[in-house]
């Protein structure tokens, strides 16, 4: 596994557009910073900023789609080149090759969180709208650590759809959809969708809120456990068919 | 033990309605080179495809170092290197970051493995030019050098000489054959180009719309089609008695009333011709005739050559 895992990190070579992507890691820091200096708030706190630099649309709609189209280019590639042959015969297993993609994007989930939290810091101190407070900076790295990697997670149906796919349009559509599911269905049931299953465990005390009942990140966790079970299982069926 | 380092039993492909592959048998023996030889769409790739695994068995069964391969891809595939349709790879990387990934994948122990490799084919070592740059010949060669980077004892390569120029044709048949030679490689090679195979193959497998024509080796499809005199005469029975009597020839054949071919080509065809019609059978013919494996594969298919 580690091997593949590997290799897969060698195949990512002069893959700009893979690296410029991560530059979305900038866009909610750089919205807060804008929001609260149009409001002309100062001596926020430092939480407050986070929220929406970090824990708002970065979870439901910015990393998820990122990470969906992340998972489309790097299995798409391989289709397009006709990689798959020559993979099988080596042999990589039908999970190792599911895998190696899949820790592929929770690096780069985990990556781009802390990239968001870095520039979240800056452009909130630096600013000088949020005081610097070290323990609230520990906890902002915290949760976006947290967050990278439940994210990762929360999005395997995107990335089965992208081993499941031949073409791009597809993991792309499904991305897109997932993604609005995740926030529609939060209305209904937190615990429906992973992506919201994500949020209660990131964010218990402000998502449950809108559920009126205490946040339950056990049910949270099997929610994003059975997606990703599911995801896995469809992803192995539908690579073992292709060939 | 089986002395057969690949064999099929009954391998049979069906495609919805389609039979793409008809109960093919083959054998292939070790440290042999097996040319199968058939149109495009024959079932050529598809056979090779069902050996690898990568297409499923409708019927039949592939054994491999005697064997059956599924289950067992794990243990055996190390033991196979292939080229299946055009070989892919990373666009983004060199012929050289290519190979490394597979010697990575392959766990490949040689520490000059991807270096010999690219050498062999007549590729540079740590070039910079990108895959998406190289040439049909140069994708070709680099295909080749990935089946041989693990230093395989089976190579299962599907028409590898497609795209190489006539001096790449040339290269890559005497490298098959010095791995077959020097090092006991055993090779199963596709192709459309008769006289490609002619050139290399020890045994051979002529397949025509998914069935196994015929298999057999070279030599025994060349004394099929050997070198013969053929005679047009205006009295078969005389002219027989005459070659028999006058000039010792025994290894003849009468092909119809008027037709007779002597495979004993140094037979002096003038002093023949001469004395046959000194002796009232008049020749309307005579001429030296050789089938070619194009003309054999016409015949046997009952269509047009193909290459």
């Amino acid at each position: 596994m580690l091997k593949l895992i590997h290799t897969e990190f060698l195949k990512l070579r002069r893959r700009k557009f893979i690296f410029i992507m991560m530059l979305a890691a900038l866009v909610m820091p750089f919205f807060a910073l804008l929001y609260f200096r149009y409001f002309g708030h100062e001596g926020i706190e430092p939480m407050q900023f986070y929220r929406i630099s970090a824990f708002g649309y970065t979870l439901w709609i910015v990393l998820p789609f990122i990470l969906g189209i992340l998972s489309t280019v790097i299995m798409y590639d391989e289709n397009r080149n006709d990689m798959l042959k020559q993979l099988w015969i080596v042999p990589v297993s039908k999970m190792g090759y599911f895998f190696s993609k899949f820790f592929i994007v929770l690096i780069y989930s985990v990556c781009f969180m802390l990239i968001t939290a870095v520039f979240s810091v800056a452009f909130s101190v630096l600013s000088g709208y949020v005081s610097f407070d070290f323990n609230s900076v520990l906890l902002l790295f915290g949760r976006s650590l947290q967050t990278g990697v439940l994210v990762a997670f929360a999005v395997l149906p995107v990335v089965a759809a992208a081993a499941m796919s031949k073409g791009y349009i597809l993991p792309v559509f499904a991305a897109l959809i997932y993604n609005f599911l995740g926030f529609f269905t939060a209305s209904l049931n937190m615990y429906l969708h992973p992506l919201s299953s994500t949020a209660v465990i990131i964010m218990p005390d402000t998502s449950a809120a809108s559920q009126t009942e205490p946040a339950n990140i056990p049910l949270a966790l099997l929610c994003i456990g059975v997606w990703g079970t599911a995801s896995v299982l469809t992803a192995y069926t539908a690579l073992k068919k292709r060939k | 033990m089986n002395e057969y380092v690949i064999e099929t039993k009954q391998l049979t492909k069906v495609y919805s309605e389609q039979t793409a592959v008809n109960a093919v048998s083959l054998h292939i023996k070790k440290g042999q080179i097996f040319g199968l030889i058939g149109r495009n769409g024959a079932g050529k790739t598809t056979i090779m495809k069902m050996i690898l695994g990568l297409t499923p068995v409708t019927s039949g069964q592939v054994n491999i170092f005697g064997s059956n391969i599924i289950g067992q891809e794990k243990k055996v595939f190390p033991r196979i290197g292939a080229i299946i349709e055009t070989p892919g790879f990373y666009p983004n990387l060199t012929g050289t970051e290519n190979l490394e990934i597979f010697a990575l994948l392959r766990g490949t122990a040689a520490p000059h493995a991807v270096e010999d490799a690219l050498k062999i084919v007549g590729l540079p070592y740590k070039d910079k030019k990108l895959f998406c740059k190289y040439s049909l010949g140069m994708k070709q060669r680099l295909g080749i050098a990935n089946a041989v980077l693990h230093d395989p004892e089976i190579l299962i390569l599907d028409e590898p000489t497609n795209g190489l120029d006539p001096i790449g044709i040339a290269e890559v048949r005497d490298l098959l054959k010095k791995l077959s030679a020097q090092r006991g490689k055993t090779i199963l090679i596709s192709s459309h180009i008769l006289s490609e195979i002619s050139l290399l193959a020890d045994d051979i497998g002529i397949i025509d719309h998914g069935i196994l024509l015929e298999e057999s080796s070279m030599s025994e499809l060349k004394k099929k089609n050997r070198r013969y005199i053929q005679l047009q005469v205006s009295d078969i029975p005389k002219a027989s008695l005459i070659l028999e009597r006058q000039f010792s020839i025994r290894d003849y054949c009468v092909k119809d009333d008027h037709t007779l071919q002597l495979f004993d080509t140094s037979a002096d065809i003038g002093q023949i011709n001469k004395t046959l019609i000194s002796q009232d059978v008049t020749v309307s013919s005579s001429q030296l005739c050789n089938d070619t494996l194009e003309e054999y594969f016409k015949k046997i298919t009952g269509g047009e050559g193909i290459a």
